[in-house]
């Protein structure tokens, strides 16, 4: 066994170990630990197989990057305790391991007995050092034969960057005027809150905080039509009597009334 | 078993692809299946550069380097889908969200 296959064996072994502690571990964190092993062993992969610069990509975009973002996210969403694993599906925890056993064996069979086709390329370890190095060779071939996909891939990412801003913007938009809070809307209200431009005799809106988004959103799109509707369809929005229609709802815009 | 050889890094590629496979089969916190498809996005690149290696070939590596772009994409898309699915239906349990179904 030469040395290579002996560095191999490390860290492919640590890098599948880690890889199935991400899929069994109970707690996410401790997924994304384990996630962060598996990365950091397959950049070493990477620089085995003469991808130097791949390998820092690797570590700086995944566990520098989306490991962080992932972190980040586990921290903000409230996580309750998942019933995958208080017994629940063992049959199709048991059928899963079996399936995945046979596709390996299916995939191992193709890549063991699979035969080599096509003519090798020219980039050996001396054509590399010749023309410079790994990074040096993939920037020719990045801004050269691939422009165009290099300007797709940006494009991507910045579409990618608007989407995650529309996703996560707030659900609470709340505007102050005249010392004194006045308007919250969300979901599906375009322009945020306009309630600044109700009359004065109109009810203004309560403010809705995150607790008691289900009790009933009000939704205003303009000074003239002002309704008690919630904002989303099909669950039960407990309705409150006398503060049905506009105008006659004196009073619904305080917080005690409810 | 003597020489290392592409068939090692496919190997270990077909093993993590399949580990991350059954993570999105059988989890259901989402975080998680996100988790498991970012493993399997690795195995592809294993993939990719071990052809490359074998075939003395830069090729394999550029579209590493692409699919790791996209993934960067992606992780930020899914991550923002997660947000938007912890504030709006109060879980990371793709069980009980069932709105499109409804």
């Amino acid at each position: 066994m030469t040395p290579e296959v002996l560095v191999f064996d490390i860290l492919a072994v640590i890098a599948i170990i880690a890889g199935i502690g991400v899929v069994v571990s109970r707690n996410p964190v401790h997924s994304a630990v384990a996630l962060v092993v598996t990365f950091v062993n397959l950049a070493g992969i990477f620089v085995m197989l003469r991808a130097e610069f791949l390998a820092a990509v690797q570590i700086i975009v995944y566990t520098g990057a989306i490991l962080v973002l992932v972190l980040f996210v586990i921290m903000l969403v409230d996580m309750d305790d998942l019933p995958e694993f208080h017994g629940g599906a063992p049959l199709q925890r048991l059928s899963a391991i079996v399936i995945g056993l046979i596709l390996l064996g299916e995939v191992a069979a193709a890549v063991v007995t699979r035969t080599v086709v096509g003519q090798p390329g020219p980039w050996n370890e001396e054509t590399i050092a010749a023309a410079g190095g790994n990074v040096q060779v993939l920037g020719q071939f990045l801004y050269s034969g691939y422009v165009l996909p290099i300007q797709a891939v940006a494009i991507v990412l910045l579409v990618g960057t608007i989407g995650a801003l529309v996703m996560a913007r707030p659900d609470e938009i709340t505007t102050r005027t005249r010392g004194r809070t006045t308007g919250t809307i969300s979901l599906g209200h375009s322009r945020g809150a306009d309630l600044v431009a109700l009359p004065s005799g109109a009810p203004t809106a309560r403010v809705i905080h995150r607790e008691d988004m289900r009790d009933g959103l009000v939704m205003v799109t303009s000074a003239d039509a002002y309704t008690e509707q919630a904002a989303w369809a099909g669950t039960d929005v407990p309705s409150e009597p006398g503060a049905a229609e506009y105008p006659t709802g004196a009073g619904i815009g305080s917080e005690e009334n409810r | 078993m003597g020489e290392l050889t592409a068939t090692h890094f496919l190997l270990l590629s077909a093993a993590l692809f399949i580990t991350g496979m059954m993570g999105v089969l059988t989890r259901r916190n989402v975080l998680v299946i996100f988790m498991s498809v970012e493993l399997m996005v690795n195995a592809v690149n294993v993939s990719f550069v071990g052809f490359a290696w074998e075939q003395n070939s830069m090729i394999g590596q550029t579209f590493a380097l692409f699919v790791i772009g996209i993934a960067a994409a992606e992780a930020v898309l899914g991550l923002g889908i997660v947000m938007a699915l912890s504030r709006r239906a109060d879980t990371v349990d793709v069980a009980e969200v069932t709105e499109l179904r409804d």
